[in-house]
């Protein structure tokens, strides 16, 4: 499909989302859109699938003006979008989830389950997206169900497909997996809009770039030519520092120390198997791994979220293990945890009261159970000043920041209380470029103050970046630490289980 | 290379000249898109189930809203009163041969109609003190369920609630003889207020540890005390000894709540009354307790995640709204009826709930909407007394209401506010799927 | 959406047009124009309008005024049945009839003294909830005179009138009715709530059936009451309670069942039709014709409220006042037995004989009507 979109303008009351923004899409093209949170990528492309209605500009197919009225029309014109978050009904089975509303019947319209089932099974094999047509959608892994919704829009006969952060929610395999699904649609001859803000991805996969800021294209890329520092520079709109400068590590006594830590789920499932390694004070100690190998729970057991089942946790020399979440925050560890939006912050409460949400009670912000708004406010002015958290005010609500600047608000936070030890888990992840930038700079200085700081990271080069000592995990075990330099192969092949011995004994040590 | 827009204002970054886009300016522009998203987003989490949403619906929607859905059924039920009064139907039947007819049947019917609410309910001393007796046991269950609404649970049982601490301050009220006022009064409203909080601690509990939901638990709490109620009226603990009817002895004059004036029913209750909702407000909006319940309400996961103990909290909520809904029942036996009977909880736990939600969950909101009630409640006597309108009129104000502010984007698509665009979409779409 | 929205309004402004396009009143009569100050003086749903009958012998400027409690006068029970004997009043009497609905106990002590500052020649009040609020407004107004249905007090007032019923005397006629056409030689009830109002029914009831045993040397057997305790549904409103109810005591054999717990009992005819056979003794009024079911109502032991309230404004208006316990009873037809209808064959003709003894007996007082009394 050929696709052009030309002087696109959207405004919200207040703000211009759009701004005479011209795009072309050739047929067969994977067409990156690069832009920062904000920057209007949403927008377009719910004015593209008919959600919204552009205020001024058209829509060209195949030269043709295209009228939308809503998603309806958007996939009658053969263009498809897959949410960021899926529009499945999660209790029906993966065929009557892409065959919904285009339902195969028999006379009396009694639905032919076979056929569906047998169409949807095709249809994968062929895509390259292989499911299972009759498992029910509730109970497939993340990865899986964004196939199912990539498999609906193609049903439809999508020409063009619109991707929406695709890879947010996958592990590193999973999006290897669906870039080779979509090299085969573009071989198909269909057009990909692929959006993401991640600098690589877009390397990785897009025949062009285009980048938006502030509702506006700022430029047009080569990915074989451009820079990711280029992209970086163009997409935030100012020369911006990819590379972590960091002094050497200054080592001292152990503050962490986990011996034989064993974790199971409800089901007796062992998710952290007979886990060892220190954390001293004055070293950053990053955890790598692909996302489901046990990280998670080897954070939330570090951090009292989590029971731990045996093995023993101890923070300065006091055991920690089997002490309440809040005897373990107080204890002097600090925690930014890896789902912001969940764990971290509560969206409608202000700026201000997030920063104080784990020393509630703790004086000076309470006094005879009685909130001390005064200090609150005044702590919160302190240190949005001091973490640069861009906020209109300190009552704002902190759902109301930008995606950067709520991890700001955590980790200002978490850093600013008196703590010995810092577990980072994915800092930076849903974060603009210029947030990643501060909060490295940010889990740097706090290395330098003194802290033991765990770093837990599914990105590769954060954990290179930043790291001390580096130790992998693969399922529920863990291996490592080992100091840094270790190269990012090595990494990368004990990352898929191999024997750390035969992977280091190549390095140059 | 990159190819570039020649009305980039960034500039050439790659070559490091000179940065157009200053560090302030973007974190100008940063801010400026907070505000925009502060005045536009609904917050949810991904993912929120049906009481979630409906809870942050509630308490979400705006002032102008909540004014627009009393205007609105106070306008729709004018509507009513018009077309079931016999002259106006008769009037429009012949509209296009005189149309100045129907309209003018319809205003003076709806017209004197509302004249005698207000008048019943402000017009003068009387009506005033009716008010506020209306008004003393709405304002409490409102509580009632305001602040569990806060920790994200739908108290249903306020009207059980109600009823445990009535039977229980009534009991303490008549069965305790010969102590002085100071003292037999008080300890009997206590045994009202302790009364309401066992039974709201009771689904609190269940929810906390066993995951009953509170809505469920709390419907059955209120048959089984409706029930328990009728059963123990008519036994010789409560009944009156010398008559067989199903009604309690009289509560003591000691325990009865002194009335401000000779022949007006308003009585010290209502200092009780407010005296609570200003524990209630510095409770739920100034103490760290109050703070725990928000964010438990809130976001149950960052409040456990930030050390705070969800299960406990939701235990001391709905105890602190089965207090207050016993409370009102202590206000209701000890202030005004001075005796127990079958069904003398007359559904004002149930009215808390709309209350509640016509307060948005806010303490001074519930206050607000327990005086407005209470106002219908008195003007409404006084309407069906004096136009013959039925009393049912002001329960289907209070009905609409409800549909109203359950449904904001009604209110919004009627009255065209624009501001809340964006939310009003995000939250319905929430609510269908 | 946008489309839908104006098909619908497109459809109720046809509507609309439709209906309006009726002729104007001539402009000379006012009637028209004056009609809505002459209805705001009355109730809304009040039965005169709706029935309009023949213009009353003569008006009398006599306030005729009701207060009920929580039921309001559409409960199909005793407030309902105390307000048509207002309204007929109103029709045979040519007084005013008004009425003020309570919604909670908090209502009663304002609805009341409403009526007393509006200036009620007659206040009536319903049910035994009323009585402390009624017997307090009647003390601090000596002159205004009050009556309270199903209510006695132990103190007499000079105007106020305690309107209550001998219900065990029509119920005993009906349970002897009953044991002598009951082919299974089983019959039923159920209550509502175990409280006295309720319990003199059933307790007539059992009397009548033990009184047709000893007479006839027959050995009928009631289910669900035996003097003391019994079936009770628990509330007044659960017409799938009386379904259940009705099927236990259908089960256990019984053809012929007396529900007294007002709209519950529409269960038990609900069951019944189900079930295939069975009969029915309905309560306070004759249901065969007050219900849908006419065709099950073996009988019914009626409590004519109506009745003693039309009797009582009668009185006043008449200047015949007296305060006082006023006691329906079958003597002074305050309650009675209802017609077979129906069943008129199917009732033995000896037992229809019977009847009018044993009416007799009991006015004279010959025959007792307390269960106690027989074994």
């Amino acid at each position: 499909m050929h696709l052009e979109l030309r002087g696109i303008t959207k405004r919200f009351p207040g703000v211009v989302a759009n701004d005479a923004v011209d795009l072309v899409v050739e047929p067969g093209q994977v067409h990156g859109l690069l832009g920062e949170n904000g920057a209007g990528k949403s927008t377009l492309m719910n004015i593209l699938y008919g959600l919204y209605r552009a205020d001024e500009g058209e829509i060209l197919v195949d030269g043709q003006p295209l009228e939308l009225d809503g998603p309806g029309d958007a996939i009658a014109a053969g263009i498809g979008m897959v949410h960021q978050h899926f529009m499945l009904v999660p209790v029906f089975t993966v065929a009557e989830n892409i065959l919904l509303g285009v339902e195969r019947t028999h006379q009396l319209g009694r639905l032919d389950r076979a056929r569906s089932s047998r169409e949807v099974r095709e249809l994968a094999e062929r895509s390259g997206l292989p499911v299972d047509p009759d498992a029910i959608v509730e109970d497939l892994a993340v990865g899986v169900q964004q196939r199912v919704e990539i498999l609906k829009a193609l049903y439809r006969d999508a020409r063009l497909l619109i991707l929406d952060e695709p890879t947010a929610v996958l592990t590193p395999q999973e999006a290897d997996d669906l870039f080779e699904a979509i090299r085969g649609f573009t071989a198909e001859g269909r057009s990909v809009i692929f959006i993401s803000h991640k600098l690589r991805e877009h390397r990785a996969i897009a025949d062009r770039i285009s980048v938006l800021r502030r509702g506006r294209i700022v430029g047009t890329a080569d990915p074989r030519t451009a820079t990711e520092q280029e992209l970086a520079n163009l997409m935030v709109g100012r020369p911006v520092e990819l590379v972590v400068d960091k002094p050497r590590a200054q080592p001292q006594d152990i503050v962490l120390d986990v011996t034989n830590l064993v974790v199971q789920d409800l089901a007796g499932t062992t998710l952290v198997d007979d886990v060892n390694f220190e954390v001293r004070r004055g070293e950053i100690v990053a955890v790598a791994g692909v996302e489901g190998n046990g990280q998670t729970p080897l954070v939330r057991a570090l951090t009292g979220l989590e029971t731990i089942l045996s093995g023993d946790v101890t923070v300065s020399g006091v055991s920690v293990t089997g002490r309440t979440r809040k005897d373990v925050l107080r204890a002097g560890v600090g925690h930014v945890p890896e789902d912001r939006a969940h764990d971290g912050l509560v969206a409608d409460f202000s700026v201000a009261e997030n920063l104080v949400l784990n020393l509630w009670d703790a004086e000076p912000f309470a006094k005879h159970a009685t909130l001390q708004f005064r200090e609150i406010d005044a702590h919160a002015k302190r240190l949005v000043e001091a973490y640069d958290v861009r906020t209109p005010s300190t009552a704002t609500p902190a759902g109301s920041l930008s995606g950067g600047n709520q991890q700001k608000l955590v980790v200002a936070r978490e850093f600013d209380r008196p703590i010995d030890l810092l577990v980072a888990s994915q800092p930076t992840r849903g974060v603009d470029v210029g947030s990643i930038e501060y909060i490295h700079r940010q889990l740097v200085a706090k290395r330098d103050q003194g802290t033991a700081v765990l770093l837990v990271s599914s990105e590769l080069d954060e954990v290179l970046a930043l790291a001390d000592r580096v130790a992998v995990m693969f399922h529920g075990r863990l291996v490592g630490p080992f100091p840094m330099p270790v190269s990012k192969e090595a990494v990368g092949r004990m990352m898929a289980g191999a024997d750390p011995d035969e992977v280091l004994s190549g390095e140059p040590r | 290379m990159t190819d570039r827009h020649e009305d980039d204002p960034a500039g050439d970054p790659a070559e490091s000249g000179p940065v157009a886009l200053s560090e302030a300016e973007v974190a100008r522009q940063e801010i400026e898109a907070a505000k925009e998203r502060e005045a536009a987003i609904t917050h949810l989490e991904p993912g929120a189930g049906f009481g979630k949403r409906f809870v942050a619906a509630v308490t979400g929607t705006s002032v102008l809203v909540t004014i627009l859905s009393f205007v609105a059924a106070i306008v729709i039920g004018g509507v009513i009163i018009a077309l079931t009064e016999p002259a106006v139907r008769e009037a429009f039947g012949y509209f296009f041969a005189r149309p100045g007819d129907a309209f003018r049947e319809a205003w003076d019917v709806v017209s004197a109609a509302y004249v005698a609410l207000f008048r019943g309910s402000l017009g003068g001393r009387a009506q005033i003190s009716e008010t506020l007796v209306s008004a003393t046991p709405l304002i409490l269950t409102g509580l009632a369920v305001a602040v569990p609404l806060r920790a994200g649970l739908f108290n249903i049982g306020a009207e059980g609630q109600l009823i445990a601490g009535g039977m229980l301050a009534g009991l303490v009220g008549f069965s305790v003889t010969g102590l002085p006022l100071v003292v037999h009064l008080p300890l009997a409203a206590a045994a009202g207020i302790a009364g309401g909080w066992v039974y709201g601690w009771l689904p609190g509990v269940l929810k906390a540890r066993t995951g009953a939901h509170e809505v469920i638990s709390t419907i059955m709490l209120n048959n089984i005390a409706r029930l328990v109620t009728a059963w123990m009226i008519s036994t010789t603990l409560f009944r009156r000894p010398d008559r067989s009817d199903p009604i309690s002895k009289s509560v003591e004059a000691s325990a009865q709540f002194p009335r401000f004036v000779d022949g007006l029913r308003v009585n010290t209750s209502l200092l009780m009354a407010l005296g609570l909702a200003v524990f209630v407000f510095w409770l739920v909006e100034r103490s760290t307790r109050g703070f725990e319940l928000n964010a438990v309400g809130l976001n149950a996961r960052a409040a456990r995640a930030a050390g705070m103990d969800p299960d406990r909290t939701v235990i001391r909520a709905m105890a602190t709204g089965g207090a207050l809904a016993g409370a009102a029942g202590a206000a209701l036996i000890l202030g005004l009826q001075h005796r127990l009977t079958i069904g003398f909880s007359a559904g004002l736990g149930f009215d808390g709930i709309t209350v509640a939600l016509l307060g948005r969950g806010r303490i001074g909101g519930t206050v607000a909407a327990g005086l407005l009630f209470g106002a219908l409640r008195a003007g409404g006597r006084s309407m069906q007394a004096q136009t013959g309108t039925s009393l049912d009129l002001v329960l289907v104000i209070q009905a609409l209401i409800i549909v109203f502010i359950a449904a904001p984007g009604l209110v919004r698509a009627i009255f065209r506010v624009k501001a809340d665009d964006l939310a009003t979409g995000q939250v319905a779409k929430g609510w269908g799927s | 959406m946008k489309t839908t929205r104006r098909m619908f309004a497109a459809a109720v402004v046809g509507a609309l047009v439709l209906t309006a396009c009726g002729d104007a009143p001539e402009e000379e009569t006012p009637d028209a124009v004056e009609e809505p100050e002459a209805t705001d003086e009355e109730t809304e749903g009040d039965p005169a309008e709706e029935e309009p009958t023949e213009e009353p012998a003569e008006q009398t400027d006599f306030r005729g005024c009701l207060v009920t409690d929580q039921g309001g006068v559409d409960d199909q029970s005793f407030n309902q049945t105390a307000w048509e004997g207002m309204v007929r009043a109103e029709q045979e009497l040519g007084i005013t009839a008004d009425v003020l609905e309570s919604t909670s106990e908090a209502d009663f002590e304002p609805n009341i003294q409403e009526f007393v500052t509006q200036g009620c020649d007659l206040i009536v009040t319903v049910g035994f909830l009323l009585g402390e609020a009624t017997e307090a407004a009647a003390q601090a107004n000596p002159d205004q005179n009050f009556a309270i249905v199903d209510y006695a007090y132990d103190a007499d007032y000079d105007n106020l009138r305690e309107l209550v019923f001998g219900t065990e005397e029509a119920a005993f006629l009906a349970g002897y009715a009953a044991a002598g056409t009951t082919e299974s030689g089983i019959v039923g009830t159920y209550g509502g709530i175990n409280i006295p109002p309720v319990t003199v029914f059933m307790d007539g009831f059992l009397a009548g059936v033990r009184y047709y045993n000893q007479e006839n040397g027959t050995d009928v057997q009631v289910e669900g009451w035996d003097g003391s305790d019994g079936l009770f549904t628990g509330n007044f409103e659960s017409q799938d309670d009386g379904r259940n109810f009705t099927d236990q005591l259908l089960q256990a054999g019984a053809d012929i069942i007396m529900p007294v717990a007002g709209p519950v009992g529409l269960g038990t005819a609900a069951a019944i039709e189900d079930f295939g056979s069975g009969m029915i003794v309905w309560v306070d009024t004759d249901g065969y014709e007050s219900t849908q079911y006419g065709a099950l109502m073996l009988t019914s032991v009626m409590k004519n409220m109506d009745v003693a309230v039309f009797d009582s404004v009668q009185a006043a208006v008449d200047g015949n006042w007296e305060g006082g316990l006023v006691v329906g009873t079958l003597e002074n037809e305050g309650v009675g037995l209802a017609p077979f209808h129906d069943f008129e064959d199917t009732v033995p003709q000896e037992v229809r004989d019977a009847l009018d003894g044993l009416r007799q007996g009991i006015i004279s007082g010959e025959i007792s009507v307390d269960p106690a009394d027989y074994s």
